[in-house]
Formats: C-alpha cells, structure tokens, sequence
C-alpha cells in the first residue's frame, strides 16, 4: 500500500471574508465553517452555539478544556475520503495521495462533563509540554443544548471537529505542497523478498475503548467491540482512527495524535534500511477482564502469525491499560517476539510510588513519557480560550488550583499530550 | 565566603597503606587530602573542604558503632555545608563504609550528603538511601568522578532542584523525575527495539520493579531417602569463627563438616551476625541452624540423612550479587555430594 | 448484555444501582468510598471469587471520582494469583493519590457517577441508555407484575 502526503506548510491564519489557502496563509470565514458544522444533524440538535478563536505560538493564550485536536487533511487522488466511516464513506483509505495542512491544527474545547480536562498554552512553561504549543490552532468552541445527554454531546463536539478539520482540509485540495513523503508497505510474501535481511517489525496499537468519554473509532467502529486486528499504517494517516477519548488530558491520544503517529513515522523511516515494517496490529483496553485475556491473545497470536521478529507497543490511558500492555507484552515475549514499550508514568508527586499499576520483568524495555503527577506552575495568561471554570475540577487540578492572580498550579496531567504513550514528546524520567 | 565541606576517605586514598593498614582508626586532619584536591580544583574557590577524615576500611567495618559516633562528633563540631564521602571505585569495604557513614550524617545531622563508587559496590546497594554517583572501577576513573560529584554537590549546597539520575550522574534512586530527552519517545522505542533486535546492550528507562523469584523445584517423592543439606545466612560458625567471616558486609562464606555434631552447643558454636542481638543464637546456635532436629529426623526415618557440610555466610549488609556469587560456587558441591534438598535458613 | 448469575456488582454509585438492580445482584455500599468498594473486592477476590472488571476501570484518576464499581462472581470458585495480584497493585495504585477533600456540586458527581456507570454497562455489554430511560422515567416494567 503506497500513499503520498502532499504538505502544505500553513504559516499563518486569518479571519476573512472568504475562505482560501494561498501563500501558506489560511483565510477562514468563521461563519462559513459554521454552517458546514451545523450541517450535521446532531451537531445542530446539541450544540447551542459555537465559536471560532485562533491562538499563535508564542501568544499568552490559554485554550482549555481541550476536548480534541485534528489536522486538517483532504483525500486528493485514490479511493475514499478523510475519516471513512464517519465522515467520508467506509471505502479502504491509505492509498493514492492526501494533501496535508502542517503546522496548524483545529482544536475542539468546551465542557463536556463536570470535570472537564485539558489544557493547551501557547506560551510560558506549560508550552514546552505540549506539542500543540507549536502549531496554529484554529479553535471550534462549543456549548451544549441545555438538558442534553452527555453521550450524545460528546458525539456531536467530536463530529463538530471532525466536520470543521473537513471543511479546512478541502481548500487545499488544489494547492501544489511544499514537500512530498511517500508511505509504502508491502504484502507479507512481498515484503520478506524484498527485504530477506532486515528484521520483521509491527506496531502494536493500543486503543483506549473502555466506555463514555473513552473511546476510539476505527472506520466508524467502536474498537471495544473489535478482535484485535490489523491495519496498514497508511490507512492511520487518512484518519480511520479517530479519538472519542476526553479524559486524562496527558496521556490521551488525539486524533492528530492518530493522524500523525509517530511510531507509524519512525518505524518508516527505518523501513527497508534496518528493518521490515510489516503493518500495524491494533487492539483494544477493554474494562472486561475476559476482554483482555482476549485481546492480548489474539495480538500475541498475530505477531506469531505474521512471523515477526519485534514490535513496538504503544498504551493510551492511565490505570486500567497498565494491565493490556503487561498481558500483551507478556504474551508477545513468550511466542519470541521482542519487543518495546512505550508508557508513562503515575509516580506521586514526589516520585517515589510505584510508576504502573501492573509489571513484568519481561517487559524489560521501556519507554517513558515522564511522571504525569509532576507539579507545574502555570502563570495567568492574557487570554483564555474556552472556559477557566473546570480547572478546579480537572485531573491533577485541585480545589484552590486556580489562584486567584489567575495562575494554575497543577500536575502537568492536565496537559493536553504532556505525557503521550505513542512517544510523541520528548519528556521522558528516570 | 566559600561553603564548607568535610570529606571522608580511607587509609590507601590517604596514603597510609593498603590492606595491611586496613585497620586503623578514624583521625581528623586539616584541609583537603588525596582525592579531595580534585573536588577543590572543581569548585574553584565556591566551596572548599575543611577536614578529611580518614579512617581504615576494617576498622570501619569492626568497629562501625564506634567509628560512626567519632566521625559524628567530628562532623557536627565542624557544621560543613556538606558531607562528601569517597568515591570509592570497586573498593567493598570503603564503599560500604562511605555509603553507611553518609547515610549517618545525613539522617543524625540532616547535612546535605554525596558519595562515589562502582555500580558493582556492595555500598552501592543502598542508592536508594544517600546520593551515590556512580564511576568506574578502579580510582583511575577519578578525573571522570571529581567534575561529576563536585558539580552535583554544588547544587547540594545550593539547595537547586536536582534533574534526573541520567543527566546528573547519580545512581537512579527510586524517585522518578521528569527532564526532556533529545528525541522523542516513538525514535527512543525503534532505536531500543532495534538494539534488542540485534543482541546489543541497551537500557530501559523503567527498570520493571521485580524479585527475584525463584520457580520451585519438583517435591521429592520420597523425604526417607533424601539427603537434606543445611545452608544459613545467619551467621552460625564454630566458635572463634576461624575463616573470619564479616560482621555485616561478607566478603565470603564458610563451610564446616557435621560429622559427628548431633547438637550445636554453645561451646563449640556461635553466630558472626553483626545484625541482630547475639544472645540467642550464641546461647543455642540450633536456633539458627536447626542440626538437632535434623538429627531426630534422621533417626526417625523422616529424611535419608543429613548431609555432613553446612554452608554459612553473614547476610548483614551483603550485597545481592556477592550473596548470589557465593551459592553459585557451594550450589555445585551440594550437587556434587549427591545433596537432594537444602533447608535454608536467615534470621 | 452479560447474563448470568454468578455476578455480583459492588458499588457505591447510586445510579448504578438505579440502572441496574433489576438485572444483577448488587452489594450497594451505600456510606462507601471508592477505597472501601476496592477493599471489598479485594477481600472477595483473596477469598476466591473471581473478578470480572478491572478494578480501576477509567481514566479518571481515583483521587477525582469519588464511585466505583466492579463487578465480581456471587459465589467463590477458585484464588488465582494473577486477579489477586491485579486487585491489590489497584490499591497501591490508589494510594500513592493524594487525598484532595474537595466538595463537589450535584451536578459534577452525577456525571462522574455517569461515567462510572457507563464504563460499568460497557464491560457488562449493557444497554446504557435503555437503564438510564428506567431510572429517570421510572417506567413500570411492562413484563413484571
């Protein structure tokens, strides 16, 4: 499967009449995106209102609660279209060409529960913690029709975004990229001829699926109710993993964070050099715990399938996960396949408690994303983006958190990718 | 006005000898002596030890109550900013003695504390209680150590916010602490992977907390026949303890022939312990290491016999790696003489 | 949905509850705390029962959300070293969270009762909303007399 990524650098975005991507500027008619939102029906039955922000790198500006942050990508030639199965139709993605718009993001924010999380700083020293300091983002904010179930306004916000990264990706379909990058992976027989030498590697996905305000779509299905299964790492790049996970700001995946995996990114810059990268396997971090004995079998039982040599697993969540990565490294070890992990950690405060809530000496290399419960001062911005209302309430926030001068004091879990476990940052401990 | 330092070192860093001088007594002298030039040199003038106290590694270890307490009074009537003790390279005895009496200083006088040694050190067992930096094995490593824990000592004395073990050169000491690599986490994973791949060296950033479980044998079918062997890590040796095996900190074990002891008496037996209160062990030694009731097994029928060796070795403060080091070796002997089954015994 | 009867929800959610009596055995720890629903499922699963959710099920931090519920077998079968393992690294877990005594509006923990009853009715493949339609309508069963 071969899939060309046509990049466009934005460089800047503006509020204008008309909507257009000329120079590496981005011109947005908020109301125009509007309308294209409200289009869907359920967006229009619970969202009240929604407004459109922009936040710069290097701005004071605080953008929270951050439910999500999408790339704004349009399918240009080959078959299907962006996010199949729930925005474009459910034909087989991954292939032909795609135009991207690089360095800016649209980024959904507003309550969706009571203890609403997430926060994005454009500058100061919450700003290094977060990739998404670095991009323009175009923020949707949104408010819920009053009396609205909290399922179904999480469905329409994340449809919102979807719909707003959509409308965006669409005007660049016919602007010549800055920069070309092929993606290729080959069929198994095609592969092992063409790379006899070169160690055999997959990337085993883990996907956050343990209910509301946890979940993840893949082409549409909610992956809790999926086997463990293999998808080509292009298909990712189109968007047929989408985040409905809002919870645990840090070490949640976003739906740029799908977009742009940079397992995916890494393994292919090794691919054909020091190894074999035959596909991805994603599987799912169910609450059942059957599921995951299940789970974890059935991904053991591909990597021995597929006759690798190693794997790299990446987690998404805190707590419960801890135990699907140590059945599926375990398990994976023991069929002979070697492997790498990628978490973080849960240390204290003090970062003297025990960092996972399950372990294996098998599980004997791993990456981490940092302490999620390091303390870090954030100081009052000109600006917020959203609402400072749940900051209080947010995970690692604590009631007093927010001062009075408008500085936060807050574990760094509050930051929107702080700690990813696709190994996204660059914060790691020891 | 420079901060002030006492350093602590042993008789060889000291130029008094080596092992033959072992046992020498702690003495307080003026200034900077041997190694603690180099912290000098490093601190150019910011900070600058006072005393050196030098004291003999086996005087250390026979004598710890006493040195301990003298090299207490000597710190506290100083006040230094800070206690460095060491390095001690591959040295066990003074990386025993520096990581213990770092941790006194630290704990009684609550004054900032940093020590040196080999990761191999049995002292570098206790990482998790005092600072300990980690150098190479042997005191040509000391160019590399000084601007290492001068530099961290500093920051000590300072009371700066220290990074994380792999930046400042610190042994990891069970508190995780955040600090940013220079690639990200996904480059970090294919390289490790890459490295696991082909058979290479490579380091985990979470060392998984685990034990060192040991998978249980098959049970012998038949205890009649069996030849049961004894084996203790609390010390029990014949009286006098004639291969001199350390208080706390063993450098060896022993091995003594049973024949003809049917019961350990507090005559012919005593415990080399240096971690629990004696009296007991000393009084009836088959507390420790239970050869009357073997005996009475072995004339009930309810094992075949009990094997006429036992092994011994002092637990107190030994490292892991020696203590694994010494089974090993007497594991095969046990195997050799036809042993089927040990009872193991601490205290 | 799960059927069976072999399962025991412990809980101190009351929405839980209201959604799910009707269906399941429940052991409502109505005074409970989050640590107390754990401690109870620990004692069970040392005592044999088996555990059929994970113990912190969510990403919500345990020190955040004051409900839990986990599901576990009414009846004792077998220990087993791996749930006994599983449901006391979940307390460790729990603990190493600083306490933040914070008083939380209605309207804040009825979603986190929200979220823990969903995760629950996700693991036991329960229709969420139909549970939910029973609780707030209070729709008499039309099957039951």
């Amino acid at each position: 499967m071969k899939l060309e990524l046509g990049l466009i650098q934005i460089k800047d975005i503006q509020f204008s009449k008309e909507c257009k991507v000329e120079n590496g500027t981005l011109f947005v008619n908020a109301d125009e995106v509007k309308t294209f939102v409200f289009g869907d029906d359920d967006v229009k039955a619970c969202v009240k209102d929604a407004h459109f922000d922009i936040a710069k790198p290097g701005e004071s500006v605080r953008i929270t609660p951050v439910k999500d942050v999408i790339e704004p990508r349009v399918k240009v030639e080959g078959p299907g279209g962006e996010f199949p199965g729930v925005i474009a139709k459910v034909d087989t993605v991954g292939t032909g060409k795609t135009h991207v718009l690089k360095g800016m993001a649209v980024v959904t924010a507003g309550k969706i529960v009571g203890f609403q999380e997430g926060v994005i700083d454009m500058s100061g020293p919450g700003a290094a913690y977060t990739d998404f300091s670095k991009l323009l983002n175009l923020v949707l904010v949104c408010d819920p029709v009053e009396g609205v179930h909290q399922h179904e306004y999480e469905h329409a916000v994340r449809m919102a975004g979807l719909r707003a990264a959509s409308f965006v990706g669409e005007l660049a379909r016919n602007v010549k990229p800055d920069e070309v990058k092929t993606y290729e992976t080959y069929g198994i027989k095609e592969g092992m001829e063409k790379f006899p030498n070169l160690p055999r590697v997959a990337y085993v996905h883990m996907l956050q699926s343990q209910g509301l305000l946890h979940d993840t779509y893949v082409y549409g299905v909610d992956a809790k109710k999926s086997l463990t299964t293999i998808i080509n790492p292009t298909e990712v790049m189109d968007g047929a993993i989408i985040s409905g996970n809002c919870v645990s700001a840090c070490d949640k995946n976003t739906t740029y964070h799908h977009q742009n995996n940079p397992v995916v990114e890494d393994l292919f810059a090794e691919h054909g050099k020091t190894l074999n990268y035959v596909c991805n396997i994603i599987t799912n971090e169910n609450v059942y715990l059957a599921d995951k004995m299940r789970s974890s079998d059935w991904t053991a039982k591909l990597c021995r399938l597929l006759d690798l040599d190693g794997v790299v697993v990446s987690q998404e969540g805190f707590g419960n996960p801890d135990t699907d990565l140590i059945m599926n490294t375990k398990k994976i070890e023991l069929a002979g396949i070697k492997t790498t992990i990628i978490t973080d950690e849960y240390a204290g405060q003090d970062g003297k408690s025990q960092s996972l809530a399950d372990a294996d000496p098998l599980a004997d290399a791993v990456v981490t994303g940092g302490n999620a419960n390091e303390v870090i001062i954030l100081p009052k911005m000109d600006k917020v983006i959203g609402t400072l209302d749940y900051v209080d309430k947010i995970a690692g926030g604590h009631a007093g958190s927010l001062r009075a001068d408008g500085t936060i004091e807050a574990e760094i879990q509050v930051i929107t990718g702080a700690t990813n476990e696709m190994g996204f940052g660059r914060l790691s401990a020891r | 006005m420079s901060y002030r330092v006492v350093h602590y070192i042993n008789q060889f860093f000291a130029n008094i000898g080596g092992e033959e001088m072992a046992h020498v007594p702690p003495e307080l002298r003026e200034g900077a002596v041997g190694p603690g030039m180099a912290f000098n040199q490093e601190w150019k003038g910011e900070a600058e030890i006072v005393k050196t106290i030098v004291c003999g590694d086996s005087y250390f270890a026979e004598h710890e109550k006493d040195a301990k307490a003298k090299v207490l009074e000597w710190v506290k009537a100083e006040k230094p900013d800070m206690f460095v003790a060491g390095p001690a390279f591959n040295a066990g005895r003074y990386g025993y003695a520096c990581a213990n009496i770092a941790l006194a200083v630290k704990e009684e006088l609550g004054i900032p504390v940093l020590t040196g040694m080999y990761e191999e050190n049995p002292g570098a067992d206790m990482k998790d209680k005092v600072l300990i930096v980690a150098t190479t094995n042997s005191a040509a490593g000391m160019r590399k150590a000084a601007p290492v824990m001068a530099k961290l000592a500093m920051k000590l004395m300072k009371g700066e916010k220290l990074g994380a073990s792999c930046e400042e050169g610190y042994m990891p000491n069970g508190i995780r602490c955040n600090f940013f690599e220079k690639e990200r986490g996904s480059k970090r994973a294919v390289n490790m992977l890459l490295k696991k791949l082909a058979g290479e060296p490579f380091t985990t950033e979470y060392p998984m907390p685990t034990f060192d479980r040991v998978a249980p044998n098959p049970a012998i079918k038949d205890m009649s026949k069996a030849v049961v062997a004894l084996c203790t890590s609390g010390g029990i040796v014949p009286k006098g303890n004639p291969d001199h095996i350390e208080s706390s900190s063993a450098s060896h074990y022993g091995e003594y022939c049973l024949d003809g002891v049917d019961v350990l008496t507090e005559a012919t037996y005593e415990t080399a312990h240096g971690g629990y209160d004696p009296v007991y062990a000393n009084q009836d030694p088959n507390r420790v290491l239970p050869v009357d009731v073997m005996r009475e097994f072995e004339k009930e029928g309810k094992i075949g016999k009990l094997h006429n060796y036992f092994y011994t070795t002092v637990g107190n403060g030994t490292a892991v790696a020696s203590a694994r080091a010494f089974a090993k070796e007497y594991a095969q002997k046990l195997l050799k003489a036809g042993v089927n089954a040990v009872i193991m015994t601490s205290t | 949905m799960r059927r069976g009867t072999d399962y025991l929800i412990l809980t101190n959610n009351p929405l839980a509850v209201q959604c799910m009596e009707e269906w399941y055995s429940i052991d409502y720890l109505e005074e409970g705390s989050y640590r107390d629903v754990l401690v109870r499922v620990r004692d069970l699963v040392y005592a044999g029962h088996t555990l059929f959710t994970h113990p912190l099920a969510g990403s919500v931090k345990p020190n955040e959300t004051p409900y839990r519920s986990v599901v576990v077998s009414r009846a004792p079968h077998a220990f087993s070293a791996e749930q006994a393992e599983i449901v006391s690294n979940s307390l460790t877990a729990f603990d190493k969270f600083p306490k933040k005594d914070r008083q939380w509006s209605e309207r804040v923990l009825s979603d986190f009762q929200l979220v823990d009853y969903t995760l629950l009715a996700g693991a036991m493949d329960f229709d969420a909303a139909a549970g939910l339609d029973k609780a707030r309508n209070k729709i008499p069963d039309k099957n039951k007399k």
